[in-house]
């Protein structure tokens, strides 16, 4: 259950950031850029969209859902096995998708956002759980 | 409080409500045995239906203070919430937590208050300052 509270604490984390990237864009503000300080320059380029829907949006789906499954998973709503595979398949899916949008800041749009790249390390961190529980 | 520490301590709390009402739905009955017996007996619906009540009511407070809405009503709810848990269940080695969960709540209530109820509150404190306006 460890794996689970873990992947809950952090699909909650991701919740919170998006939220606040969503709630600034809509308030057409800048976001708070601590490091790197190419936030707005990343958030407001072409590639912030996926399929039509912002980035933020896809991610908060993704946190959501993730929160939602990792609490069925705890509370043992069946069935285990699918919740568990989605799961897995959702934060494959996740990562890679990061990596992808890592490579657009560093060699595209040569400019680092750190919600970005904090979402991103949020998923790789959720990867390494479900890794690390499974040989546990 | 400073924008950043008033955010880290309405997400770290809104992990906390949430995680706790996930574990009450996961096992209701082992939750209500921290219950007074003389609480349970106060109770108008079965314990486990109570629990249940309470683990919404968890869930629903930790998804307002993540979604930072109304996070002054989340906050309030939660510190009332907190109280009367501390009541029913008696501090022990393991409730006597909740005592900084619930500071927790009412600093971020009083940081959330939205400027009509912060007003409103300092009128009813200095009525003759009011007066003499």
């Amino acid at each position: 259950m460890t794996s689970y509270a873990l992947l809950f604490t952090l699909s909650a984390i991701g919740i919170s950031e998006t939220v606040y990237l969503i709630r600034k864009r809509l308030a057409s503000e800048k976001p708070v850029c601590p490091i790197g300080g190419g936030c707005a320059l990343v958030l407001t380029s072409k590639y912030n969209k996926l399929f039509v829907i912002p980035n933020d949006i896809l991610g908060l789906l993704f946190y959501i859902m993730a929160a939602f499954v990792s609490a069925f998973l705890v509370i043992d709503v069946p069935p285990i096995a699918f919740w568990s595979l989605i799961i897995k398949l959702s934060i494959t899916f996740g990562a890679l998708l990061s990596l992808f949008f890592i490579y657009l800041q560093w060699r595209v749009i040569k400019a680092w956002c750190f919600w970005c790249l904090m979402s991103a390390f949020t998923i790789f961190l959720m990867g390494i759980i479900i890794v690390v529980s499974g040989f546990i | 409080m400073k924008k950043t520490s008033f955010h880290f301590l309405r997400v770290g709390l809104a992990i906390t409500f949430l995680w706790i009402g996930v574990l009450i739905f996961k096992n209701p009955e082992a939750w209500g045995g921290y219950l007074q017996p003389w609480a349970v007996g106060l109770l108008p619906i079965t314990l486990t239906q109570a629990m249940i009540g309470t683990a919404f009511l968890d869930i629903a407070i930790g998804a307002f203070l993540l979604f930072d809405f109304l996070p002054w009503l989340a906050a309030f709810v939660g510190a009332i919430h907190i109280l009367i848990v501390l009541t029913v269940s008696g501090i022990t080695d393991i409730t006597v937590r909740d005592i900084g969960l619930l500071v927790a709540a009412i600093a971020l209530m009083i940081d959330s208050l939205p400027q009509g109820v912060s007003k409103w509150f300092v009128k009813k404190q200095n009525p003759e300052t009011n007066h003499a306006k």
